[in-house]
């Protein structure tokens, strides 16, 4: 049963990632677009996001559920140590939730409309930037465990961890992965003859996640990260990363050619790969500290409590995923019905 | 302010908001599916603007019940990680539940919203119900874990260690179904006189009295029915309370010492210092009644308890007598509409519907008055008898600071919610 949690707990970040990460793209995707094709983004977004948009973020509700259910020591760590850029995850959640609904639900349409969009397209780049810190956070070997929080400074146990350069830079990272993952969604959702406009902003996406990455594994290795050391070492982890890049031949080819689905496919397959291979190198190791890395697989909760999570999973698995796999489908027929009798829209 | 008073406060805070918005979200989709039901049958085009503005309402407040509640599943632990550490595996089965409930809320709440004209007609209207459904699933789920909180069950608590756990009898703990019962009921009363009390102004206004007259049978309905059962659930929640939190007990009724056919206090400024109740109406021998069904029992007083292990009593018992004062009076009113159905020309009189108007607010003043008295009664324990508040609190100093920042971000959400429902209501008006 513990392979059962710990695979919904692998999938739901993954989806989270993906999903979520495509969400939190769009915005970023809007906020560095001009001010014509931030008209047509918003209402593209709307089209494709509306109706997905709050089953995409209940993922990181149930990872956080699975996390303190099952790990209890680990997500320990997490909310203490990272408590301040959790928070401002939160925020940054919450504030583009309600400038979502908000701009698309007020019965009004005037100015307020400009602050809704502020709203949403700078916490769309905020919050990924802070969750990137996080995880960054996480393997940065900056997390000082103490019993005694008093014997040191409050910046060395609640700051040092996520605010630091090797941290930031994941943070980057992660916001760029997000804008790749939405302009190549956007692509095929767009409307007619704009396509290009979301194809240039997956070139300029591609970029920056190459570069940022880059620059992260430069540091990390520059600096003696156990983190970027395990992953260099691990030739799983290498063979992972290369694949990732090459898949980008195909991705380029299949958006040539129009075949949206594929493309998402490829775009997809990359990030899982990233994710198989900064989880694969250090695996169970999820928490690299000051001293000691952190045993994901220690410290777990008694049997009975995994064997009840993981049928609960299985049960709730069962129900949810063929609902949510009909919601995406029907829309997906419905935009297109709905593309094809009004092209305006 | 000490960090442990500024983490109540945020968690007060947090959850006394969304306690407001998961309610609304929780209860309003049941108005628009009768609303809808009722434009599939009668083809009346009221009940469809009627059901489309309330449609809206239900996304607007669905994300803000969704959003916060997301803070609060993080807050959990990060203001309380010793309470999750020790708590989160063994209470963890109805929340990971309730994420299951909640995910099929949004789905569902995605085929309602973006399903007009293209699903068929029958399944959209059905998946409108599951909304509702679900909502209600997640709303109890919670409750029981909160449930498990006062009446800590699923384990054996052996040296400071929690062992042989059970999340299946944690889940069904004691308190489960008084307080999920007493939560449902209270959600629907709340929920139900407050969009009633909005539309009883619109027709007060005289702004299209057909629809809004519509739309408050259907609320009120709801509504009245649910204040009228609650006194039954609010009887079992005190006799359960009576047995398993005799304390919680004795500061709700501000009952200091220990006595047979204790009194019954209504109102009355209470002194903790002396111990001394002023201006009350005190009902001989009911108290014992209450609680235990029998006018003679004893009832346990305050003074029997250690000194450390008692709750605020002004607080507890003031927001206690505000609940049982607001609930029957809501009780009384919703006995009046059911009357005013018979009296047809009582829909003509301002009188009536100003009287509903002024209700609007006080299902939601009794229902977060309720639970200040389960969560602070429950105090100094966040796990009764097993773990106080003051252990679980993080370590990290200055939650004050995030609290000011959710408090500023509440309220602003607060005041912008309630500035689009105007508006809202104002398109609804003009588009005659």
């Amino acid at each position: 049963m513990l392979y059962v949690v710990l695979f919904f707990l692998i999938f739901s970040l993954y989806l989270y990632v993906v999903l979520g990460g495509a969400d939190y793209g769009a915005g970023i995707v809007e906020l560095f677009s001009s001010e014509e094709n931030q008209k047509i983004t918003k209402k593209t977004i709307y089209r494709v996001m509306g109706p997905v948009w709050e089953a995409n973020h209940i993922w990181i509700i149930i990872m956080i559920v699975i996390l303190w259910i099952a790990f209890p020591a680990y997500y320990n760590i997490l909310v203490v140590n990272l408590h301040i850029p959790l928070t401002i995850v939160l925020l940054g959640v919450t504030l583009r939730g309600v400038a979502f609904v908000f701009r698309h639900y007020d019965a009004v349409i005037d100015n307020s409309q400009k602050l809704y969009d502020a709203m949403f397209k700078i916490s769309s780049l905020i919050t990924p930037i802070f969750l990137g810190m996080v995880f960054g956070g996480l393997i940065s070997g900056e997390i000082k465990l103490t019993e005694d929080v008093s014997s040191l400074s409050f910046y060395e146990v609640f700051v040092q961890p996520w605010f630091n350069v090797f941290s930031i830079l994941v943070g980057l990272f992660f916001a760029a992965l997000c804008a790749f993952l939405s302009s190549v969604l956007l692509i095929g959702e767009s409307e007619e003859g704009k396509e290009n406009i979301y194809i240039r902003k997956a070139t300029i996406a591609t970029v920056v996640v190459f570069v940022t990455g880059l620059i992260t594994f430069m540091y990390g290795y520059g600096n003696n990260f156990v983190f970027v050391e395990d992953f260099i070492k691990d030739t799983y982890a290498i063979v992972a990363m290369l694949i990732s890049g090459l898949l980008l031949i195909p991705l380029w080819l299949t958006i040539k050619k129009g075949r949206r689905v594929l493309s998402r496919f490829f775009a997809g397959l990359q990030v899982f790969l990233i994710l198989l291979a900064a989880l694969i190198s250090h695996f169970p190791n999820i928490i690299i500290t000051e001293t000691h890395r952190v045993n994901l697989m220690e410290n777990i909760a008694p049997d009975s409590v995994i064997n009840v999570l993981g049928i609960s999973l299985i049960i709730g698995g069962a129900v949810i995923l063929p609902g949510l796999f009909h919601l995406l489908k029907s829309f997906k027929m419905i935009k297109i019905l709905d593309r094809n009798s009004n092209p305006s829209v | 302010m000490e960090n442990l008073d500024a983490a109540r406060l945020q968690m007060a805070f947090t959850l006394i908001f969304h306690i407001v918005f998961a309610c609304i979200g929780m209860v309003m989709p049941f108005f628009m599916v009768v609303s809808h039901y009722k434009w599939l049958k009668t083809k009346d085009q009221l009940y469809l603007t009627l059901t489309k503005a309330w449609q809206k309402g239900v996304a607007i407040f669905f994300v803000t019940g969704a959003v916060s509640g997301t803070a609060l599943s993080f807050e959990l632990g990060l203001l309380w990680p010793e309470f999750m550490k020790h708590a989160g595996p063994i209470i963890g089965m109805p929340f990971s539940l309730e994420g299951a409930a909640f995910f099929v809320e949004a789905i569902a709440l995605g085929f309602y919203l973006y399903g007009w004209n293209k699903l068929p007609e029958k399944f959209h209207w059905f998946t409108g119900v599951i909304i509702g459904l679900s909502g209600v699933a997640s709303g109890i789920l919670v409750v029981a874990a909160n449930g498990w909180m006062n009446s800590p069950s699923g384990f054996d608590y052996i040296d400071g260690q929690f062992l042989n756990i059970d999340p299946v009898q944690a889940m069904l703990n004691p308190a489960w179904f008084t307080q999920a019962l007493h939560m449902t009921l209270a959600a629907f009363t709340a929920t139900g006189f407050a969009v009633a009390g909005i539309h009883a102004y619109q027709v007060y206004k005289g702004r299209r009295v057909a629809l809004h007259t519509k739309a408050f049978k259907i609320a009120i309905t709801f509504g009245a029915i649910a204040a009228i059962l609650q006194p039954i659930s609010g009887d079992i929640s005190a006799k359960d309370i009576a047995e398993r939190q005799p304390v919680k007990l004795a500061a709700m009724e501000a009952h200091y010492n220990t006595e047979k056919g204790a009194p019954l206090y209504i109102g009355g400024i209470v002194n903790p210092e002396t111990q001394e109740v002023k201006y009350k109406v005190a009902i001989p021998g009911m108290l014992s009644f209450l609680a235990f069904g029998d006018f003679d029992a004893e009832v346990k007083g305050l003074n029997d308890f250690p000194e450390d292990e008692r709750p605020n009593v002004p607080i507890v018992h003031y927001a206690f007598q505000t609940m049982v004062g607001i609930g029957g009076l809501l009780m009384l009113a919703g006995l009046l509409y059911f009357v005013s159905l018979k009296k047809k020309k009582w829909f003509t009189k301002n009188k009536y519907w100003l009287f509903f108007v002024l209700l609007a607010p006080l299902g939601f003043i009794a229902l977060e008055a309720g639970w200040i008295v389960t969560e602070v009664g429950r105090q100094p324990w966040i796990i009764h008898k097993i773990m106080r508040t003051k252990d679980a609190v993080t370590p990290m100093p200055g939650i004050v600071f995030s609290f000011y920042t959710y408090i500023v971000v509440y309220l602003t959400l607060s005041v912008a919610v309630t500035w689009l429902m105007i508006r809202q209501i104002k398109v609804l008006n003009a588009n005659k």
